[in-house]
């Protein structure tokens, strides 16, 4: 099971790095083709269904960096499989949608990369044992996210978009970096499984608690949208409907969720989950449906309201009752499924009419007949009609605010507030469209192709078979997920969809009432655009671009004080900070200097000092740049001499070698210098010379004293010097550190080296001639 | 640069520098040398070129671009290390071979490492050579604007 579950996500990670070429090869039939991978990942993942029901799990584990406890670790329970199984499933219609969405589209091999990775990346997180691995594959599906939202990338707008996806995520995900490390300190291990075992409330006493618990949080809330970071979502709707379904609706934005429901058993000890998560949650949700209803284009209304769940499921997480976390799950599957279509849905309207407004749309579903099938069905889901699976989620939605301790009345309004514009906005988005008389579009409306079809066709099949049959699902998926973030492994679902004549049916008969009545009001709330424009001003994302101006002017002012071009000031601004530094650091420290420890030199050697120093003198005085130049060359292969005498010939050889490099190009730029004509002026000079003096007065001093300041543990190159050969075969230490011991410095440094040298090459080569052609906005 | 000098030397020297390069890698393990001298000293040898007959004629010289050989470079040091993983180890742990070969000695993942290091260090002193070379000699047609600014020392 373990290598099946290896296998699947690395298939998939496979497949992204050869769509490139698939599609090259294959065409248009790319997208059917790649779908199989995902599609193939789902049966595997489905096959351990039974294992995870009888509340066993899945594991798999290689060792990384065992030093420091991060492993490859990957461990599947009820959570984990839910959401590798909406990933998969829902990742197998996405590829076939965009392979019809995206048809004929150049960079479109590119986009199944990044579609892929993303997938993958998700497959990740939610089947991560290690936090850091986890943290990689978050990051991952950031970076994966800012590619797709900046798949128009000739538009100014996703652009923009794109990087304040990424920004948003990114800050979120550096903040839970530093969450986990904390938490990892406090309890010794990074992976999950032990954390969840450790007895309840422990890691709640920490002292450290309330840090990691932020922390943590700022990572779960950005991801997942939750106020005041909700901005970053509906802008991202700019990329192509596929990966607003996807990412942006089923699988990414809900990582938040996941990360709070999988660390619910440690953090949920805490008084301050409670009184945080829960009221964010429900602050989230009411935003949400507040401006999807100020909303005319269909795509944004569904991503606000997309907003809205993510803030219904991170509130009934904060509360955190047995039938809350229920809730929360058979909510989080009911959106997934009929989201997903929806959003499939509208993309297919925007292909083939060539709008999105839902006050041009209507009368679609003779002319779109299965593409209105499929939004019918997951509007109805959607709004909690019965006989779909929205309906028993919402009902169990219900329930759980009715079983919240605690004063009545809150929870319960809150809750029907939102699903009541859900309804409204469940119509106006998936059932608008459709129905009325014909509207002119800009495109004459046909079907879309089968690809685009059969995804949001299925999808609102499965929510009418969940349905109708809550009790298997329950039992196999919501059950067991549930039980996960409870930590109770014996958690059995029990979905039904009758219960009785309940409060929770009288309140959902009254959603439906109220929200039929809100949908004819609708028109009127869109029109109110000053107020909708105004609450943008003053959100919150005025401050992410204050803060945004701020760093950029930040970085400009100190680019241009300290990376000014001039090579002379970045001499001086490197010795003086070292000469601060040691001035700072020398005097407290006790030291003497004792002479007695230094090593007598030979004639050859003070002669060749004698020599470096009178050509530095020289390479200072003469008024001829190539005489500079050849003198402080001279200097260099002086040093190189010394290191020999000293008995390190590698050092010299590198030396030599990089001294006549150096001198190589130095010539090659010295001929685009203009000539030496105007020299210095002589308070410059002095200044100069005065700095020289002190950084070489101070360099001096901390060659004398370096004997002093020897550290207690025993040096490491005695270890070197006697394990070379016995070790690594080697008789040379200096190689055998560079290719053995240190091995994996020296791959970070070619590295960092090929990366400096690219960097060369761009500026000199890529730098615009003219000004070429700029923004198209 | 035209000196009849340099066109003569240059034709000796570029082989004998790319086989000394060679030798100072293989040599590398017990005695001073190894990949990044070996790689200086190879590239050395293209520079030399470039500086006699021009940018055009090391490009053509060298094959391949330099990128695509720092990138090349960087796969084999990264495949390095490999070997170890597949015995369980950790990554870049030296593996070795038991029988010594002839001239080269014992071949082990660590050469193949020193290998990577000694075409990206070429790699990348000729492609910053190259562009500085190419900027220079667009200086017979100039397209930029010259530097006007004036220079201190």
């Amino acid at each position: 099971m373990g290598t099946l579950l290896t296998t699947s996500i690395a298939a998939i990670f496979c497949a992204a790095f050869l769509a490139p070429w698939i599609h090259r090869v294959l065409g248009s039939r790319a997208g059917v083709v790649l779908g199989l991978i995902p599609l193939g990942a789902f049966v595997a993942f489905a096959s351990m269904v039974p294992t995870v029901v009888g509340g066993g799990n899945v594991r798999a584990s290689w060792d990384w960096i065992p030093s420091l406890g991060i492993e490859l670790s990957l461990y599947v329970d009820g959570l984990s499989l839910l959401f590798l199984l909406v990933i998969s499933g829902i990742g197998t219609f996405i590829v076939w949608y965009a392979g019809g969405y995206l048809n004929g589209k150049k960079d479109l091999g590119r986009f199944y990369l990044y579609l892929l990775g993303f997938m993958g990346a998700m497959l990740g997180i939610v089947a991560s044992d290690n936090l850091v691995l986890l943290f990689i594959f978050w990051e991952l599906t950031s970076i994966s996210s800012y590619l797709l939202i900046g798949y128009y990338c000739e538009k100014e707008k996703s652009r923009k978009a794109a990087l304040q996806a990424l920004l948003v995520t990114g800050s979120g995900g550096l903040a839970m970096l530093a969450g986990i490390l904390i938490l990892g300190n406090v309890t010794g291990t990074y992976e999950i499984s032990k954390l969840l075992a450790m007895p309840e409330g422990a890691i709640a006493a920490e002292a450290a608690f309330p840090a990691i618990f932020v922390l943590l949080l700022l990572g779960a809330f950005t991801k997942s949208a939750q106020f005041p970071f909700h901005f970053w979502l509906p802008n991202a709707m700019e990329a192509p409907a596929p990966v607003s379904a996807f990412l942006h609706s089923a699988t990414m934005v809900k990582a938040g969720v996941f990360l709070l429901a999988r660390l619910h058993p440690c953090l949920s000890p805490s008084p301050l989950w409670t009184s945080v998560v829960a009221p964010i949650g429900a602050l989230t949700m009411l935003i949400g449906v507040f401006l999807a209803l100020g909303q005319t284009d269909a795509k944004r209304i569904l991503a606000y309201t997309t907003l809205a769940v993510l803030g219904t499921l991170t509130m009934l997480l904060g509360l955190g009752t047995d039938l809350a976390v229920k809730a929360c799950m058979a909510y989080l599957l009911a959106h997934a499924l009929y989201k997903a279509a929806l959003f499939m849905a509208i993309g297919s309207v925007d292909h083939e009419t060539g709008t999105r407004e839902v006050d041009d749309l209507g009368g679609l579903r003779r002319l779109m007949p299965l593409t209105a099938a499929a939004a019918i069905l997951g509007a109805l889901s959607m709004a909690g009609i019965p006989l779909l699976f929205g309906f028993v989620s919402k009902e169990y939605f219900y329930k759980a605010l009715l079983d919240v301790p605690g004063p009545r009345g809150l929870w319960e309004v809150l809750g029907v507030g939102a699903s009541v514009a859900m309804v409204a906005l469940a119509a106006t988005a998936g059932l608008k469209p459709f129905f009325g008389s014909l509207k002119p579009t800009p495109k004459k409306p046909h079907e879309a192709p089968w690809v685009m079809t059969i995804g949001p066709l299925i999808l609102g099949v499965v929510a009418i078979f969940f349905g109708l049959f809550p009790g298997w699902i329950g039992n196999q998926l919501i059950g067991p997920a549930a039980g996960a973030v409870l930590a109770e492994p014996t958690f059995t679902a029990g979905l039904k969809l009758w219960h009785g004549w309940t409060v929770a049916l009288a309140l959902s008969v009254l959603t439906v009432a109220l929200g039929a009545g809100l949908y004819y009001l609708a028109p009127k709330i869109r029109a109110a655009k000053t107020l909708y424009a105004f609450l943008s001003k003053i959100g919150p994302e005025r401050g992410y671009e204050v803060i945004l101006v701020g760093v950029l002017g930040f970085a400009k002012w100190q680019t241009q004080v300290l990376q000014n071009g001039y090579l002379r000031n970045y001499v001086m601004t490197v010795g003086g900070f070292t000469v601060l530094l040691l001035l700072w650091l020398l005097p407290r420290n006790e030291f003497t200097v004792d002479l007695s420890q230094m090593v007598p030199t030979s004639a050859l050697g003070i002669t060749i000092c004698a020599l470096i120093i009178a050509s530095a003198f020289m390479a200072c005085f003469v008024k001829s740049r190539f005489a500079a130049i050849l003198a402080l060359g001279v200097v260099g292969l002086g040093i190189a001499i010394l290191y020999f005498l000293f008995g390190a010939p590698d050092l010299a050889m590198t030396q030599i070698l990089v001294e006549t490099l150096t001198l190589v190009l130095f010539v090659l730029a010295f001929q685009r210098l203009p000539l030496l004509k105007e020299f210095s002026k002589l308070s410059t000079r002095l200044r100069d010379a005065v700095l020289s003096l002190i950084f070489g007065g101070v360099m001096t001093v901390l060659v004398l004293v370096a004997f002093h300041f020897k550290s207690s543990a025993p040096p490491i190159s005695g270890f070197m010097g006697e394990n070379s050969l016995p070790l690594a075969h080697g008789r040379n230490v200096v190689n055998v550190i560079l290719v053995d011991f240190r091995a994996l410095d020296t791959l970070g440094e070619i590295t960092v080296l090929a990366i400096a040298a690219l960097g060369v090459f761009a500026m000199l080569k890529l730098r615009p001639s003219t000004k070429s052609k700029g923004d198209q906005p | 640069m035209n000196s009849v000098i340099l066109n003569a030397t240059n034709r000796l020297l570029a082989g004998l520098l790319i086989i000394f390069s060679v030798f100072l890698l293989l040599r590398g393990h017990n005695l001073p040398g190894g990949g990044f001298a070996g790689g200086l000293v190879a590239s050395c040898a293209f520079v030399l070129q470039a500086l006699t007959f021009g940018v055009a004629s090391a490009r053509k010289l060298l094959v391949f671009d330099p990128r695509t050989i720092i990138a090349i470079g960087l796969l084999i040091a990264l495949l390095s290390g490999l070997p170890g993983i597949m015995d369980g180890l950790p990554f870049l742990t030296g593996m070795w071979d038991k029988t010594p070969l002839p001239i080269v000695g014992k071949l082990g993942s660590p050469l193949w490492f020193d290998l990577g290091v000694y075409i990206v260090v070429g790699g990348i002193c000729c492609l910053i050579v190259f562009s500085l070379g190419d900027e220079l000699e667009e200086e017979s047609n100039p397209k930029h604007e010259p530097d006007t600014k004036e220079e201190e020392i």
